[in-house]
C-alpha cells in the first residue's frame, strides 16, 4: 500500500487526511462530551456553551454508591477477563489446530451466544442461577458476562493461534521442551497481541452490560452502567456527559494496570 | 497432576466462598400482627433496601442526603438506594416468585399505576400493611381517594402513597401573555399559532394523560365514575369530544400533526430549542430544576386548564413479598411519610414535588412551614392546583386511548 501510495506522490496528502477524519471522528466528540459535562443548557445553534458550571460533576461524585461501583466495575471486569483467556485459550488452540467430526457444530455452538438477544438468555438465566444460589451475586454477575465476552474471546485467540501456527512448537517439542515451557516461551509472548485485545474487547464488553447485570445482580452488585443508565431519561446532559466521560477512562485505566502486569510477567519468565 | 489438582482445589474454594446467604425472615402474618413500638424496635439497627428508579440527581439527593442520615440517626437503619428501572425490578420479582425464592433482595419499591396492578395481580406484595403505620393513620387516612384507588386498581392497603403530583402545561412567556385557560381557550390558541404545539405520542404516559383530559371534558359529569373502574358506557359518552377536538387541532400542530414527539423528553427538547412554545408533564414543579440547569429557559411559566382541570397521579411505596426485612420496610416507609420527610420532599432544591399528607390533619406549624416553602416562580399557588385537581383515571382508559388514538388520529 505505501509504495503504491508514494508512487504517486500523494502519500503526504493521504496521511493528513487520514488524520483530519481521526480527529473528526475520534477526538472531537470526545472534546464535544467534556465540554459538555461543563456546560450549563448549551443548546444547538450556539458554538460554544453560554455558561460553565460543575453541577453535573457535582451531582456524579455525591452519588454514595459512585466508589463502590467503581471497584465493582473493575473487579467484574478483571474476573471476566481471566476466566474468559482461562477458557479460551485451550479451545481456541484445539480449534485452529485440530480437525475432527462435529468441528463446525462445536464453532457454531460456541458462537451461539452473540446471535440470541441478551434480554431472553437473562430471564431464562435468572431462574437458574436463582435454584444455583447464584443470583445477586458478583460470581453470577461474571458468569452471565461470559455470554457476551467468550464467543468474541475465543475468535480473537484462534486467529492468533492460527498466525502462530504450530511448527515453532514443534521444534521446541524436538529440543525437549515440556508443555509448560512451550506455553511460556513460544506461545505466551507471540500471542501477546490476541491477549492484549482479547483483554480489551472483552472488558469493555463486560463495562457495558446493563440489562444482564440488573437482572442477574438484582441491583446488588452494583456496577457503573447500573448507575449510569437511569441518567438517560433524564434532561441534564451535564450529568449524562460527566458519567460517559468516566465510562470511556475505565477501560484506559484497566488496559494500563494490565500491560504493567504483562510486562512484569514476561520479565520473570524470560528470567527463568 | 499436582498442579491440576491445585487448580480444581482453589477453584472449588473460589465457588464455595461466593455461596448463597441464606438469612432467617419471620414470616408475614408474624410481621403483621405485631404492633407498632414491636415493629419499630425490631428494626433497629437493620439495613433496608430501597430500589426506584435512579435518573434524577433531585430525588436521588433528596434520599441519599436528606432521608439516609435522618434514618439513621432517629431509628438507627440503613438505607441503601438501589437506582433500577421499575421495569427491571418487577421482572425480578416475577422471576423469584416463580423460582420460589423466599429471602429477596428488595424490601422497599417504588411503584404505581400499572406497575402495582400487575404486582398485584401476581402477589408479588407483602401484604396490607399500610394501615399499621402511624404518620398513614394520622395525616392521610383509610377512607382518603388516594389510599383506596390507584389508577382504577383497589389498593387494599397493599402500598403507601408517598407523593402526589399534578398535570400542567408549561409555556415561554416571552412569547404568551396570556396562556389559556379551558380545552377551547387551548384549541383557540392552538389554531391561532400553527406549529407551536404539540403533544407526546400517546404510548408516552404524558400523551395518553393529555388526551385523558379531553375524555374527561367530554363525559361531563360522569367522569367522577372512572376512577373507580374502567366503564364502557362512560367512554361512549365522551369519545365523540375527544376525536373531533384531536381532529380540530391536528392541521395547526407541530408539523401538521403527521408525527409527534415520541416521549416527555423530545417535546421537552423541541421546547428547549423554541420549536414549541408549550410543553406539559406531571409534577408541577417540574420545571424549576430544568430552568435551573439551563435546560428551559428562565421565562418558563406554568397554567393548568381550569376547565375540566388537572389530572392527579400518586405514587407509591410497596414492601415485596420476600423482603429480607418487612419490618425495616414499614419503619422507613412510615419515616417517608412523616410531615418533615413530605416537607423536605417538597423543597424545590431537592425534589420539589407535591406532599399526600392531608393539609387539615397537620398540626398548626407544619401548616405552616408548608405554606411558607417556595416552589419557584414557575409554580403555581396550591389553591388554584387543588381547586382544579381532577383524580387518575384507570388503567382501562389508558389502554383504550392507546388502541383508538393510533386509529383514528396518527393513520387518518
Amino acid at each position: 500500500m505505501r509504495f503504491v501510495f508514494t508512487r504517486l506522490g500523494k502519500r503526504e496528502l493521504v496521511t493528513s487526511l487520514m488524520v483530519v477524519i481521526f480527529i473528526a471522528f475520534f477526538i472531537l466528540p470526545f472534546v464535544v462530551v467534556t465540554l459538555k459535562s461543563f456546560s450549563v443548557g448549551w443548546r444547538f445553534p450556539e458554538l460554544l456553551p453560554q455558561a460553565y458550571s460543575l453541577n453535573g460533576w457535582q451531582s456524579i461524585f455525591r452519588d454514595p454508591s459512585l466508589r463502590e461501583s467503581i471497584v465493582t466495575t473493575l473487579m467484574v471486569g478483571l474476573y471476566v477477563v481471566l476466566l474468559n483467556l482461562l477458557l479460551s485459550l485451550p479451545a481456541a488452540k484445539i480449534l485452529s489446530i485440530c480437525s475432527f467430526k462435529g468441528k463446525s457444530i462445536i464453532e457454531i455452538a460456541l458462537l451461539s451466544p452473540i446471535l440470541i438477544p441478551g434480554m431472553l438468555l437473562a430471564m431464562g438465566l435468572q431462574f437458574t442461577m436463582i435454584r444455583f444460589g447464584l443470583a445477586d451475586q458478583i460470581l453470577g454477575v461474571v458468569l452471565v458476562h461470559l455470554i457476551p465476552t467468550l464467543p468474541y474471546a475465543i475468535r480473537i485467540m484462534r486467529a492468533g493461534y492460527e498466525r502462530l501456527g504450530t511448527s515453532l512448537g514443534e521444534q521446541a517439542s524436538v529440543l525437549g521442551a515440556g508443555p509448560y515451557l512451550r506455553f511460556f516461551t513460544i506461545s505466551l509472548p507471540l500471542l501477546l497481541p490476541s491477549i492484549r485485545s482479547l483483554m480489551l474487547l472483552t472488558f469493555v464488553i463486560s463495562l457495558g452490560q446493563y440489562a444482564l447485570t440488573a437482572i442477574i445482580g438484582g441491583g446488588n452488585v452494583m456496577t457503573l452502567s447500573l448507575l449510569y443508565y437511569p441518567y438517560f431519561s433524564s434532561s441534564n446532559e451535564a450529568v449524562i456527559a460527566g458519567f460517559s466521560i468516566l465510562f470511556a477512562l475505565l477501560p484506559l485505566l484497566f488496559i494500563g494496570g494490565v500491560e504493567i502486569v504483562l510486562r512484569l510477567v514476561i520479565r520473570a519468565v524470560n528470567r527463568v | 497432576m499436582k498442579i491440576k489438582f491445585m487448580f480444581c482445589m482453589l477453584a472449588l474454594f473460589f465457588i464455595v466462598a461466593c455461596a448463597n446467604k441464606d438469612i432467617n425472615t419471620s414470616s408475614k402474618e408474624d410481621v403483621l400482627t405485631k404492633d407498632w413500638n414491636e415493629i419499630a424496635k425490631t428494626s433497629k439497627g437493620t439495613e433496608v433496601n430501597l430500589f426506584m428508579w435512579g435518573g434524577d440527581e433531585g430525588i436521588n439527593q433528596y434520599i441519599d442526603e436528606w432521608a439516609k442520615p435522618q434514618l439513621k440517626e432517629e431509628y438507627g437503619i440503613t438505607l441503601k438506594r438501589q437506582p433500577m428501572n421499575t421495569e427491571e425490578f418487577m421482572q425480578k420479582l416475577l422471576t423469584e416468585k416463580k423460582a420460589n425464592k423466599r429471602n429477596g433482595t428488595i424490601d422497599v419499591i417504588w411503584i404505581n399505576g400499572a406497575n402495582f396492578k400487575n404486582a398485584k395481580q401476581a402477589d408479588l406484595l407483602f401484604g396490607s400493611f399500610s394501615q399499621k403505620l402511624p404518620n398513614f393513620q394520622k395525616y392521610i387516612g383509610t377512607d382518603n381517594q388516594i389510599a383506596l384507588f390507584d389508577q382504577g386498581t383497589k389498593i387494599d392497603g397493599l402500598e403507601a402513597p408517598w407523593g402526589n403530583v399534578q398535570y400542567v402545561f408549561h409555556y415561554n412567556s416571552t412569547h404568551i401573555d396570556n396562556p389559556p385557560s379551558s380545552l377551547e381557550e387551548l384549541k383557540k390558541w392552538i389554531q391561532d399559532h400553527p406549529g407551536k404545539f404539540t403533544y407526546p405520542n400517546v404510548s408516552d404516559f404524558t400523551g395518553n394523560t393529555f388526551v385523558k383530559h379531553l375524555l374527561v371534558k367530554g363525559t361531563g359529569e360522569k367522569s367522577a365514575l372512572m376512577a373507580e373502574e374502567y366503564n364502557k358506557e362512560v367512554i361512549q359518552s365522551g369519545e365523540k369530544y375527544v376525536w373531533n377536538y384531536l381532529k380540530e387541532i391536528k392541521p395547526d400542530l407541530w408539523r401538521e400533526g403527521e408525527t409527534y414527539p415520541e416521549s416527555l423528553t423530545k417535546l421537552d427538547t423541541l421546547y428547549s430549542q423554541g420549536e414549541v412554545w408549550m410543553t406539559m408533564g406531571f409534577n408541577e414543579a417540574r420545571a424549576e430544576s430544568l430552568i435551573e440547569n439551563g435546560t428551559f429557559p428562565k421565562s418558563t411559566k406554568s397554567f393548568v386548564l381550569e376547565d375540566p382541570g388537572s389530572i392527579s397521579n400518586t405514587h407509591y411505596l410497596s414492601i415485596p413479598f420476600n423482603s429480607p426485612n418487612p419490618e425495616g420496610a414499614m419503619t422507613v416507609i412510615n419515616f417517608l411519610e412523616s410531615p418533615e420527610a413530605q416537607i423536605a420532599k417538597m423543597d424545590p432544591t431537592l425534589w420539589g414535588e407535591g406532599t399526600v399528607l392531608n393539609f387539615n390533619m397537620l398540626n398548626k406549624m407544619d401548616q405552616k412551614q408548608i405554606k411558607k416553602i417556595n416552589r419557584g416562580d414557575s409554580v403555581l399557588s396550591a389553591e388554584l392546583l387543588s381547586n382544579n385537581k381532577l383524580p387518575d383515571l384507570d388503567t382501562g382508559y389508558t389502554e383504550w386511548i392507546n388502541n383508538e388514538w393510533a386509529k383514528r388520529i396518527l393513520e387518518q
